[in-house]
């Protein structure tokens, strides 16, 4: 594991407690922007006063139907994957201490993949594919974790290589089928790559509330998450459950990428960026970081989905190429930059 | 005096290594200051992290007041030991404040951990900035402190824990003259103002025989002399102990003993 023990850059003085409600505001805003910019662009621009009318008034004319049944569930499926997969690459990073983490570090990809192409394989063409990936993603978590329960300190380390080795295995499998029938490949690359098509308020719905339990969970760990950062003994001393904790972390943050992954299949980066780059700004203060960085997954991924849409000479691109396109640069600003300060300051 | 800490016959083996600990047995009163010396690789931080409950005998017991420490919860042990680790390691960068507010997480209700923090933990995160001298660097993080002020803040943290015992692992390792002579005063103050109970790994015996009540001498996991701190410093086995000779002076001011090498 890559313990990283430089300390990260400065971040931004932190902010006063007013400063903070001011960000707060302005990702929230952002959001709504954000979610507005996804109704209004889409096959057809609707211009924004009839998206407006049609959100008071649902169930007026082709408009709202267009809104309330297309347009709105695509946009709050892309703002609930994109906020669940930053927040959960947020737990992982501070589970794990390790900044390479991101939501499917223990499996969960490999995990939801062999799923995928299972129920493909098995049943094709039964819509099956979501409900497998989602436990095929949750299973090879649990397995990951099993292989890791009472290793002491090397626990997580254990967890992570675990991951690691079912990773390798389940891909390995996966790949297997998809050439012993090649007619689902091409459905299955798509489903890989990620993206956010053909959603329905139930499906928005059950993974929301999938969702929320992953982030209700969090809520009374984000202060524990602070000593861990600190490492396993501290966190122990100063009374923290570390066993307790590090369980109740990795099962939110698989529920929050499970859900993910059920509404949009694999959708990169945005879990491994979202985190870093609000660390950066509001500091590792997890009771801080971990609502700005939902928010801030969300309006991203919102951003990604409505510029994946609407690119007319491709067509439908997955959300996924998108968000390492615009995500994979900027992070590679971002390590630069980190490095420049640095010899600034030294 | 009541024994705070006392351990019975504790062995201790790392996974694959030879035996760190082999039957160590002895008491540590309360409110008194004890400092564990010996050579490198003696066993004194793994016996502190028995102490504190981080690591479990393989035999024999570890009693703190009058039960078994391993009988004691995660967050009662936090609530009665505290501890200054040798360095820490800190990937993302937290506030100093954060850090210190870190040594209430023993005493947060359930409302403190859905909600906001409690006025209590505020004030005494407050008073433990205070008692550090580390009130003005609260808002900096941790990566922008000096060696010095990083001890100062982990002491803080143990210190908002309002645990009667304090576990120091090599506290001045890293200081200066100065530094580690403020933060020692500091603990010295702890100890007599407070009644701490003080356990302290440590090499310097000059120091040692300063600041504390009692020494453990270690050599390969068994504590080889043990008694107030006068007559461990005198004691012939010592030099042994280390493979040195060494001169013994009583400090002028003092009075009390010093060793220097020749």
């Amino acid at each position: 594991m890559t313990n990283v023990n430089q300390p990260a850059p400065a971040a931004a003085e932190p902010p006063s407690r007013h400063g903070h409600a001011t960000r707060w505001l302005a990702w929230a805003l952002a959001c709504l922007l954000a979610l507005l910019l996804g109704v209004v662009h889409g096959s057809t621009t609707i211009p924004l006063w009839s998206v407006l009318t049609a959100l008071i008034h649902p169930g007026r004319g082709i408009v709202a139907v267009i809104v309330w049944q297309i347009r709105l569930p695509r946009i709050v499926a892309a703002a609930l994957v994109g906020g669940a997969l930053a927040t959960a690459g947020a737990s992982m990073q501070a589970l794990l201490q390790n900044p390479l983490a991101d939501p499917y570090i223990v499996g969960a990809s490999a995990g939801a993949g062999l799923g995928a192409v299972a129920a493909e394989t098995v049943l094709p063409g039964t819509m099956l594919m979501a409900p497998a990936a989602f436990f095929g993603a949750l299973f090879s978590v649990f397995l990951a974790w099993t292989l890791s329960r009472g290793r002491g300190r090397s626990a997580m380390l254990t967890l992570l290589l675990a991951g690691y080795a079912l990773s390798v295995m389940f891909s390995a499998i996966s790949t297997f089928l998809m050439l012993a029938r090649e007619q689902s490949l091409s459905a299955i690359f798509a489903w890989e790559m990620g993206g956010i098509h053909g959603m329905t308020w139930t499906t928005v719905e059950v993974a929301g509330s999938i969702m929320l339990a992953g982030l209700i969970l969090l809520v009374p760990e984000r202060r524990h998450m602070n000593a861990l950062l600190m490492g396993e003994d501290v966190a122990l001393s100063v009374g923290v459950p570390v066993r307790r904790s590090q369980g109740i972390l990795l099962l939110s943050a698989s529920l929050l990428t499970a859900a993910a992954v059920y509404i949009g299949g694999l959708i990169g980066f945005v879990g491994l960026v979202v985190p870093h780059v609000i660390r950066r700004v509001v500091g590792a203060e997890h009771e801080r970081l971990l609502p700005i960085t939902f928010l801030a997954g969300a309006t991203f991924l919102m951003l990604a989905d409505t510029v994946a849409e609407n690119l007319p000479p491709l067509g439908l691109l997955p959300v996924g190429v998108i968000t390492a396109f615009l995500g994979g640069p900027y992070f590679l600003y971002l390590l630069a930059d980190r490095g420049r300060g640095k010899r600034a300051t030294n | 005096m009541a024994a705070a800490l006392s351990l019975d016959h504790v062995e201790f083996r790392w996974p694959g290594g030879q035996a760190a600990l082999s039957g160590v047995s002895g008491t540590v009163s309360e409110g008194t200051w004890l400092a564990v010396i010996g050579p490198n690789g003696a066993g004194k931080s793994t016996l502190l992290k028995v102490m504190a409950g981080w690591e479990r005998p393989a035999a024999g017991t570890v009693r703190l007041w009058d039960r078994p420490l391993s009988t004691y919860r995660i967050r009662e042990r936090a609530r009665a030991i505290a501890v200054v680790p040798q360095r820490v390691g800190h990937p993302y960068d937290l506030t100093v404040r954060t850090v210190v507010s870190l040594g209430r997480i023993s005493r947060h209700r359930w409302w403190d951990r859905v909600g906001r923090l409690g006025e209590e933990h505020a004030q005494a995160v407050e008073s433990a900035l205070a008692l550090t001298g580390t009130r003005d660097l609260s808002e900096r993080r941790m990566s922008q402190l000096s060696g010095g002020e990083e001890k100062r803040v982990l002491l803080a943290m143990a210190l908002a824990q309002e645990t009667p015992i304090l576990l120091l692992d090599e506290p001045t390792a890293f200081l200066d003259p100065g530094h580690a002579r403020d933060f020692l005063e500091r603990v010295r103050l702890l100890v007599r103002d407070q009644a701490k109970t003080v356990v302290m790994a440590y090499h310097d015996l000059v120091t040692v025989g300063l600041y504390c009540d009692g020494i453990w001498a270690m050599d390969r996991g068994r504590v080889v002399l043990a008694g107030p701190s006068g007559s461990v410093l005198n004691h012939p086995e010592l030099q042994r102990l280390y493979g040195l000779e060494f001169m013994r002076l009583t400090h002028p001011r003092h009075r009390r003993p010093m060793l220097l090498f020749p």
